[in-house]
C-alpha cells in the first residue's frame, strides 16, 4: 500500500481555488519533486500533506490514516510523529544553538537527547558548529541545521518546501547530497522546488499549474546509471 | 530550556519583572502597614491619653490625693495605664504669661506615652518640662535656668528658679504648658486639690462607661467625663486608610496586570514563527500554553520575590517615619504575595496566551 494517498483534494480559500482535483499516490521511499509556477499551489499542498491544514474536498491517507477527518490534536500527534520538515526560510530559533534548535523536535516529540542531537548534526557534516547560534552560521549551515532537526525523530515522509531557494550553489550541492543520501537510506521525500536541477534528482517530478496537475514525469536517469 | 529562553530575551522581560516587582512591593508595604496601622494607631489614639477624665464636682476641696486612689481601686489594677493629676495655675516668665501645671511624672509618663521629650524627663525638685511653645517663645532648651513669678492660691507672691530638663511635644495645649512635680507646685501656690486627673484606662467602651457610672455614683464629690472622640475619630480613620490602601493596591495592581499583558502580548507576536514554528514540529496547544504560562508565573514568582523584599523595606520606612516605631514583619504576607503575584501575573498572561495558542502552523511553510 501507498505511503500517501491524496484522492481529489480541492483547497478553496474564498473564490480562490488554490487545488483543484489532485490525486496522488506516493509509496515508501519514493522521491518525489513538485514544481509549478508561483501560486500554483504548491505550499498549500505541502501544508495538507504536512497535517499542518485540512482540504476542504477529499481524502488524504497518510500511513493508512485518513487526515482528512482527524481532530487538530490528533493532527499536530500525526505531524510530530510521522513528518519531517525542512524550509525555505530555515526557521531556526535564534536565541538558541544548533544543537538546541534540533533538540526542540525531540523535545516535542519525546525527550531531549543531546548525544542523538549531536549525531544528527554529525549527519549533516555540523558536529563542530553544534553550539553557535544561527546568527553565526551561513545560511547553508543553517540549512543544514534544519535538516538535521527534520530527521531527528526519524519521520517515515520529509518534506521539504524550496529547500534551496536562499542557497548558493555551492550549498546547494551539499543539501542535494544530504537528501540523497537520505534517499538511499530509504526514505520518502517530496520537494517542492523551481529549479529542474533539484527536481532531476527525484524519480517522479508533478507539475502543478492554477491548483491542477498539468504533468507528471517519470525521471529515469537512476536507472539508467 | 524556559530559563534559557527568559535569560537569552532579558530586556523585555526586564520591564515586566519590573513591573510585578512593582506592584508586589506596593501590595506587600501597604499591606504590612495596614495590618500595623490599627496597632500603632491603638497606642497612638490611647496615648492621646486620658480616655476617663476626673474633674471636681463644685467648688469644694473634693478632687484629692485619697479620692483619686478611692477610684483606682474601682479599676482592674491590670487595666490602668496611668492616672496622671494635675494642679493648674498661671505664671510668668519675664512677665510673659503662661500655664503652670503640677503633676506626678510617673503617672503623667504612663498616661501619655506619646509625649515627645527632647531631653530628659525631671527627677528631682527645681526641674520642670517646659512646652514647646514656651521654650520658642523664651529660647529655653533643656539646661536652661529661668526664673518663675507669679501669685500663689493664697494670695502670696512668688519668684522662684527652675532648670529645663527638656522640652515636650504634645501637639495639644500643653505645650503652652510649664511643668513640675506636685511639691514644687504646692511649696509655691499652697495646698490645693487636683484641677483634673487624666486616666488612661485600657478598657472597652461599654466597660467604661459602667466604671464611669460606678464612679459617679460611689465616690460623691467626683465627676467622670469620658472622652468618647477618640475612639470614634479612630474608627473613622481606620476605615479611610483602609478604604484608600484597597483603592491604590488594586490601581497599582491593575497597572501591573496590563503592563504584563501588554508585554506578554509584544512577546507573543514577535514570537509568532517561533510558536508556528513549534507548533509544526508537533508542540500541542496545551504545550504552547504551558509554555507561556510558564515563563508568565516565573516572572510573578520573581517579582513577587523582590516585591516581598522590597516591600518590607518600604513599609519599615514608612512606619519610621510616620509612627517613629518599626513594624512587625507578618509571616503570611510573603507567600500571600507570592500568591497573588503569580495569580496576576497568570491572569494577564490570559489573553496573549490564547493567542499564541491560536497561532496556525501553516504559516511557517507559507514564509510569513
Ligand atoms: N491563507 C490563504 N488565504 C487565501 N488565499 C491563500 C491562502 N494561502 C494561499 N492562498 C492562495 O492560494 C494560491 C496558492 O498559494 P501557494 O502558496 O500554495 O502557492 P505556491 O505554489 O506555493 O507559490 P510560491 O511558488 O510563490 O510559493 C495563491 O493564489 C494564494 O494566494
Ligand atoms: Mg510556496
Amino acid at each position: 500500500m501507498a505511503l500517501l494517498e491524496l484522492n481529489g483534494i480541492k483547497k478553496i480559500y474564498g473564490n480562490v481555488r488554490a487545488l483543484w482535483d489532485v490525486s496522488i499516490s506516493v509509496g515508501q521511499g519514493e522521491w518525489i519533486a513538485i514544481m509549478g509556477p508561483s501560486g500554483s499551489g504548491k505550499t498549500t499542498l505541502m501544508n495538507i500533506i504536512g497535517c499542518m491544514d485540512k482540504p476542504s474536498e477529499g481524502s488524504v491517507i497518510l500511513d493508512g490514516v485518513n487526515i482528512s477527518k482527524e481532530s487538530a490534536r490528533n493532527l499536530t500527534a500525526l505531524r510530530r510523529d510521522k513528518i519531517g520538515l525542512i524550509f525555505q526560510q530555515f526557521h531556526l530559533i535564534n536565541y538558541l544553538t544548533a544543537l538546541e534548535n534540533v533538540m526542540v523536535a525531540q523535545y516535542y516529540h519525546s525527550l531531549p537527547d543531546e548525544a542523538e542531537a549531536l549525531q544528527a548534526l554529525g549527519r549533516v557534516g555540523l558536529q563542530e558548529r553544534a553550539r553557535h547560534l544561527p546568527s553565526q552560521l551561513s545560511g547553508g549551515e543553517q540549512q543544514r541545521v534544519c535538516i538535521a532537526r527534520a530527521l531527528i525523530n526519524y519521520p517515515m515522509l520529509i518534506l521539504a518546501d524550496e529547500p534551496t531557494g536562499n542557497l548558493d550553489e555551492a550549498n546547494e550541492k551539499i543539501v542535494l547530497s544530504i537528501l540523497r543520501n537520505l534517499h538511499a537510506e530509504g526514505s520518502t521525500i517530496i520537494v517542492v522546488t523551481h529549479d529542474p536541477e533539484v527536481a532531476e534528482e527525484a524519480q517522479r517530478t508533478i507539475v502543478l499549474e492554477h491548483g491542477r496537475i498539468a504533468a507528471v514525469t517519470e525521471n529515469k536517469r537512476e536507472k539508467a546509471e | 530550556m524556559i530559563i534559557s529562553s527568559l535569560a537569552r530575551r532579558r530586556s523585555r522581560m526586564f520591564v515586566a519583572l519590573l513591573a510585578v516587582a512593582i506592584g508586589a512591593t506596593v501590595l506587600s508595604g501597604l499591606v504590612t502597614i495596614y495590618y500595623d496601622i490599627p496597632r500603632q494607631m491603638g497606642q497612638e489614639f490611647r496615648s492621646y491619653g486620658a480616655n476617663l477624665i476626673l474633674m471636681p464636682a463644685g467648688d469644694e476641696q473634693t478632687l484629692t490625693r485619697e479620692k483619686t486612689e478611692t477610684v483606682r481601686a474601682i479599676f482592674p489594677a491590670e487595666s490602668v495605664t496611668g492616672m496622671a493629676p494635675y494642679r493648674y495655675q498661671a505664671a510668668k516668665i519675664n512677665e510673659q504669661p503662661f500655664m503652670a501645671a503640677g503633676t506626678d511624672w510617673a503617672e503623667a509618663r504612663a498616661a501619655s506615652p506619646y509625649w515627645y521629650v527632647t531631653g530628659d524627663w525631671p527627677l528631682g525638685a527645681g526641674e520642670t518640662l517646659i512646652g514647646q511653645e514656651v521654650a520658642d517663645t523664651i529660647r529655653l532648651l533643656p539646661g536652661s535656668v529661668f526664673t518663675l513669678t507669679g501669685t500663689g492660691e493664697g494670695g502670696e507672691i512668688f519668684s522662684r528658679d527652675f532648670t529645663v530638663t527638656g522640652v515636650v511635644q504634645t501637639g495639644g495645649t500643653e505645650e503652652a504648658f510649664i511643668f513640675m512635680s506636685l511639691a514644687d507646685f504646692t511649696a509655691l501656690m499652697g495646698e490645693g486639690q487636683f484641677d483634673v486627673v487624666e486616666c488612661s484606662i485600657r478598657a472597652s467602651e461599654t466597660e467604661l462607661a459602667a466604671w464611669a457610672a460606678e464612679i459617679e455614683s460611689t465616690v460623691p464629690g467626683v465627676t467622670p467625663r469620658l472622652v468618647r472622640q477618640v475612639t470614634q475619630s479612630e474608627d473613622a480613620v481606620l476605615g479611610k486608610l483602609q478604604a484608600l490602601v484597597y483603592l491604590v493596591t488594586s490601581v497599582v495592581l491593575l497597572l501591573t496586570m496590563i503592563c504584563v499583558a501588554t508585554t506578554m502580548m509584544a512577546v507573543v507576536t514577535e514570537r509568532r514563527r517561533e510558536i508556528g514554528l513549534k507548533k509544526a514540529l508537533g508542540a500541542s496547544n496545551r504545550e504552547v500554553v504551558n509554555e507561556f504560562l510558564g515563563e508568565g508565573v516565573l516572572l510573578g514568582a520573581l517579582g513577587g520575590l523582590l516585591g516581598v523584599a522590597l516591600g518590607f523595606f518600604f513599609a519599615q520606612a514608612v512606619s519610621m517615619n510616620v509612627f517613629n516605631r518599626p513594624i512587625t514583619f507578618q509571616p503570611l504576607l510573603a507567600p500571600g504575595t507570592l500568591i497573588i503575584s503569580m495569580l496576576i501575573t497568570g491572569l494577564a498572561c490570559l489573553p496573549p496566551v490564547k493567542s499564541a495558542a491560536d497561532v496556525d502552523p501553516a504559516i511557517v511553510l507559507r514564509g510569513e
